[in-house]
């Protein structure tokens, strides 16, 4: 087994609203990513995706909050260091994250080079401009941006462009994590591929190490992915190798949501995730018991009750249901058999 | 909705807003319920009568009288008597009377009486004093000596046969009524106006004209705004071209000059509460038509609204049920600024001398208008102005407050 | 490869673009703020211009005095011509800087009145409201930052003094400082017993009366200004760029500055565009200290029934408005560096 590069362990953290109401966002989360492995996150709109990547950082600001669980980086425990110590060490260093609205992640008023040297002095007190140049022309050559874009500002990009801006400045400090937030959405056909084909690059080009691909587009992950995890309602619901989470899904959630997989290459990005009727629940006061019971097909009387536990099938697979492996198994068979 | 107003009355802004408003709403309906007098009567013979209880004094003499002792009213009669230049001459005399001037204290009368009496005699001289200056002192000592006297005053009347005056009764100095029992007590919590009219009343009866003008420009301007905002939002093209034209137009031109030059041409004759409020309506409607037109700009390609293309319905009907529920907010928020920016148009237009016609009702503008044309601020009769800047501000301060708390439920960018 | 940016060799020729741009739409509403200002009052049921025409038909005016007023003042505009050759007089007159003679204040010429008024309005406003902006701004953004308690006492303050109406601050002013506290004059512009000339005393007298309008407009500015940078700094608080930025680890000082400077944009745009109601909630301020500028001007032509005069002034007030105007979007051109990629559109 290769090095662990990011290892969580039950991550708990919330949202406070306006109101000081607590959203539980992030509950009890665990996952492991191994180095030069990528991770897929997938879930519908409003699953705690981007939360999760947020509180992967370490660095909490309202209205977020840390409430508990440990981020190892590299056998590092970050969620022990001080907010200004991760921010100098940590952030863009070991872990980088690129936000699931890339196209205004930068200050539009602030030329891309001027950005940079922000970013560079933030973690280098010594450092020369000229050096920052020349770091940055030559990251952009080897990603095949063109070195005019440096002295632009963000209007003066096309989207596309501006999204794999983001994404060089991300890895600009060479981290060892790179958490990519739906970098495809949004964007056209052409720019999507080339934006995942540059990030297939960064880890060919070893700038960064491992990845974490979060997205509800879920044709996208098999390809780019090595393991899957499917988040519902704040919670894992199951994680697996991607090949296992796509073809064969133990969790009726995310096989609701994998259902939407087979379908032919060309109209795909139309696929909304309306396969499982219903929306995710509220997470200011989530359902006790099972949280997707409201929606499943297959629900108990005593789902809604008894409290669900993740069950592991083996190292690396693992699930969250009342019923054991063999029983939805049987289930899922027999389905298959009546619908011929 | 029951959920959008749970969550709009969960935010305090909007609560403190929202109360002062009812409450000034609530005092314009019940005050004339109470005090059915019109708003503009005369009462006062006079201008600026002070805030303050005004008992008839024909009514207290023929009252039952009560004999109450109290130690200290000659003491605060007089008071109330001695001026400060009275109090002054005092000192001069107790000075030259050979008292230090530590000792004598002007503002405390019973003290300054007591050392009066000790050391004045009509017939000392103090050098340097004028035969005028001696008269004075003549005639203030007399003053004082009456005020303390126990005889009283004789009412009497004038006998209607023999013009003789024929004593019908005394009042001597410990003679009281009980306020209760006099039938005419006049209360004027804010004293009178210039013209000497209840400044309370007309205040009432003000505020309630000026919200009514605020209403109609709101809604006005709100309308016309609405209207072209749709229309160039939603139909595009030329259409949208030639009305943000006159939207950009009318957002530099100022309004209030407009309004000037109409109310002005309008001529005083014709400009009654309701023209000035039509007025204001017709040339403060661009910021709504701007907003409602960059709403439904992003609207207009939503799902929800092609899928009604698609089924075929009409532009009134996609407007009305796709579009319109959309951006009722924004909507109701724009009226309200509307509302409050009518009542202060209004209050400009009249202290320039322009508001509605000064006979029939008074609005806020006007009331200050009064104020200021007969000085109040410099001769501080505060009753006459500051109450009518104490409303404006309520009623704008409260209507923006009710925005803001919208605009925290319906834009959650906006944090707090 | 598509080509994804836009790559502009000269920049000056967007900010060209900008300028003309921006210059075209002065001119055109300058001749509608002209042509307003001819065809309102005409098209009003108490249409003035005609009121003046009938009243010398029908020899009313009995004083010999005021029909020969309305005589050179038909005859200066051509007011019983059509109405198309009326609007060419109009415009030659005032472009020549002619607008007959003030009713009211006869025999001085409305350019005269005008003349004698404007400096003062310029000279009070312009600084007051560039000042109150300024400090409005500050504290706004002082506000959105600092957040808790000096948020929660300083915004309550603000958005009351933003509702009170910019008379009810002068007369508050007026009455605290002048009347009751004396420490500065009550009205006018300079004291009533001096001659305008440049001796020390005239000039310290027109700073003594000059101080209470001043503030009253400076303090009723800050209110506006200050909630609506808070807000705008709030709002970019929460911008993704912020996010972004904190994740890649730069200080909180340095993303400070970025959000103060990017709410700051918005609110030049804001000035150019409530330049006009600032100004009219400050002539009324004028009034309120009987300070000798437009303000005083316009109430004492509707108390003279002047409509040469209010015509006049009014056109002043736009123009200078316009101007105001024009000249905020200039500035902005040079602070905003998207201006230029736009143009490049
Ligand atoms: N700033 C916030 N304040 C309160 N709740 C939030 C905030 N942002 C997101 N949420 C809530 O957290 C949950 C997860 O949101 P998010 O992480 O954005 O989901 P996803 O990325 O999967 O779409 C949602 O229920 C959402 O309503
Ligand atoms: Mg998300």
């Amino acid at each position: 087994m290769s090095n662990v590069l990011l290892e969580v362990r039950e991550l708990t953290t919330k949202y406070v609203t306006r109101f000081r109401e607590d959203v539980y966002a992030v509950d009890h989360v665990s996952l492991k990513v191994e180095e030069g492995k990528t991770l897929g996150i997938a879930g519908e709109s409003g699953c705690g995706k981007s939360t999760l990547a947020l509180s992967l950082m370490g660095y909490y600001f309202p209205p977020l909050h840390y409430i508990s669980g440990d981020i190892l980086i590299n056998g590092k425990n970050i969620s022990k260091m001080k907010p200004d110590d991760i921010r100098k060490s940590v952030l863009g260093n070991e872990i980088a994250y690129i936000p699931q609205a890339a196209m205004n992640a930068l200050n539009p008023t602030r030329r891309i080079i001027h950005f940079i040297e922000d970013v560079m002095q933030a973690h280098e007190l010594y450092i020369t401009k000229k050096d920052i140049y020349n770091r940055a022309r030559e990251l952009f050559e080897t990603l095949g941006l063109p070195e005019e874009v440096l002295h632009k500002y963000p209007v003066e990009l096309s989207g596309g462009m501006k999204q794999r801006t983001v994404i060089a400045v991300s890895v600009l400090l060479l981290p060892k994590v790179l958490i990519a937030d739906e970098p495809s959405s949004a964007l056209d056909v052409t720019s999507q591929k080339m934006v995942i084909k540059m990030l297939r690059q960064l880890m060919e080009k070893g700038l960064i190490s491992s990845l974490i691909f979060i997205t509800h587009e879920l044709p996208l992950l098999y390809n780019v992915t090595d393991d899957i995890m499917v988040m519902y309602a704040g919670q894992i619901v199951e994680k697996a190798s991607s090949k296992d989470a796509v073809f064969d899904p133990l969790h009726p959630y995310a096989k609701g949501l994998m259902g939407s997989i087979i379908v032919p290459e060309s109209g795909l990005r139309d696929v909304k995730l309306t396969a499982i009727p219903g929306v995710p629940p509220n997470l200011k006061n989530p359902p006790a018991g099972c949280r997707f019971a409201e929606r499943c097909k297959y629900v108990r009387p005593d789902c809604r009750t008894s409290s669900v536990h993740l069950r592991d099938v083996n190292d690396t697979r693992t699930y969250r249901c009342i019923l054991p492996e063999n029983e939805l198994r049987d289930i899922y068979a027999k389905e298959v058999a009546q619908n011929g | 909705m029951k959920q959008i107003i749970q969550q709009i009355f969960r935010s305090g802004k909007f609560i403190v807003g929202f109360s002062i408003f009812t409450t000034i709403l609530l005092v314009v309906i019940v005050y004339p319920l109470l005090i059915p007098d019109p708003p503009l009567n005369i009462i006062g013979q006079g201008t600026f009568f002070e805030p303050g209880i005004y008992v008839s004094v024909f009514d207290s003499i023929s009252s039952p009288q009560y004999t109450l002792n109290l130690d200290e009213a000659a003491a605060k009669r007089i008071a109330s008597k001695l001026g400060e230049e009275d109090r002054l001459a005092i000192k001069e005399w107790l000075i030259a009377s050979g008292i230090p001037e530590g000792e004598i204290e002007i503002e405390n009368t019973e003290k300054l009486l007591d050392q009066w009496f000790e050391n004045y005699d009509p017939a000392k001289n103090i050098p340097g004093m004028t035969n005028a200056k001696r008269n004075y002192f003549i005639r203030l000592n007399k003053a004082i000596t009456g005020l303390l006297s126990d005889e009283g005053m004789s009412i009497t009347v004038k006998n209607a046969e023999t013009g003789v005056l024929e004593e019908k009764g005394t009042i001597v100095p410990s003679a009281y009524v009980n306020v209760n029992e006099v039938p005419n007590v006049r209360v004027l919590p804010l004293g009178t106006d210039n013209f000497g009219r209840d400044v309370l009343t007309e205040l009432v009866a003000a505020t309630r004209v000026s919200l009514q003008i605020g209403f109609v420009a709101g809604i006005i301007a709100t309308l016309i705004g609405l209207t072209l905002g749709l229309l160039s939002g939603y139909v595009g093209g030329v259409v949208d071209d030639v009305i943000m034209f006159i939207t950009n137009l009318f957002i530099v031109i100022p309004s209030f000059v407009l309004l000037i030059l109409i109310s002005f041409s309008i001529g005083q004759d014709q400009r009654g509460a309701f023209t000035i409020a039509m007025v204001i309506g017709f040339t403060s409607w661009v910021w709504t038509a701007r907003a409602v037109r960059s709403q439904v700009i992003s609207l207009r390609n939503r799902d929800h609204v092609n899928l009604s293309k698609l089924s075929g319905h009409s532009v009134v009907h996609i407007i009305l049920t796709d579009i319109l529920p959309y951006i009722a907010s924004y909507v109701v928020m724009a009226l309200i600024l509307q509302i409050s920016s009518g009542i202060l148009a209004e209050a400009g237009l009249s202290i320039l001398g322009l508001g509605p016609r000064t006979t029939e009702v008074p609005t806020l503008g006007l009331m200050m208008n009064w104020a200021m044309i007969y000085q109040a601020h410099i001769l501080g009769k505060w009753w006459a102005y500051f109450p009518v800047i104490i409303t404006i501000a309520l009623i704008t301060f409260s209507m923006n407050l009710m925005n803001t708390g919208l605009d925290q439920v319906f834009n959650p960018a906006l944090r707090d | 490869m598509a080509v994804d940016y836009i790559y502009v060799e000269v920049i000056l020729r967007a900010y060209r673009k900008y300028f003309l741009n921006k210059f075209l739409w002065f001119l055109v509403t300058l001749v509608s703020a002209f042509l307003l200002n001819f065809i309102l009052p005409r098209l009003m049921p108490g249409d003035p211009v005609a009121a003046i025409v009938s009243r010398l038909a029908q020899g009313m005016s009995n004083t010999s005095g005021i029909q020969a007023i309305y005589e050179q003042y038909t005859e200066l505009f051509g007011t019983n011509k059509p109405l198309l050759e009326q609007f060419v007089i109009y415009v030659k007159n005032v472009v020549q800087g002619d607008f007959g003679f003030s009713f009211s204040q006869y025999p001085r010429t409305v350019a005269d009145v005008i003349k004698s008024s404007i400096w003062w309005t310029i000279a009070l406003q312009f600084p007051a409201i560039i000042v109150g902006w300024l400090i409005g701004n500050s504290l706004g953004a002082l506000a959105a930052y600092l957040r808790g308690s000096f948020d929660k006492v300083f915004m309550p303050i603000s958005i009351f003094a933003s509702n009170l109406p910019a008379f009810g601050m002068a007369v508050i002013l007026m009455v605290v400082f002048a009347v009751t506290l004396k420490w500065f004059p009550t009205s006018g512009g300079y004291g009533f017993d001096l001659i305008p000339n440049f001796s020390w005393k005239f000039i310290w007298s027109v700073i003594v009366h000059y101080q209470l309008p001043f503030w009253s407009i400076v303090l009723i500015t800050i209110g506006g200004q200050a909630i609506g940078m808070r807000s705008m700094s709030i709002y970019e608080l929460n911008a993704d760029y912020v996010k972004y930025s904190r994740f890649m680890g730069i200080k909180d000082r340095k993303i400070v500055s970025y959000v103060f400077r990017n709410a700051m944009l918005p609110q030049i745009t804001g000035l150019a565009l409530s330049i006009g109601t600032m100004v009219g909630g400050a002539l009324v301020a004028e009034i309120i200290f009987s300070y000798p500028g437009l303000g005083s001007t316009i109430l004492t032509a509707v108390l003279g029934q002047d409509y040469p005069l209010i015509s006049a002034a009014t056109l002043i007030i736009t123009i200078m408005v316009l101007s105001a105007n024009f000249l905020i979007e200039i500035v902005y051109g040079f602070l905003d560096p998207r201006i230029k990629a736009v143009q490049a559109d």
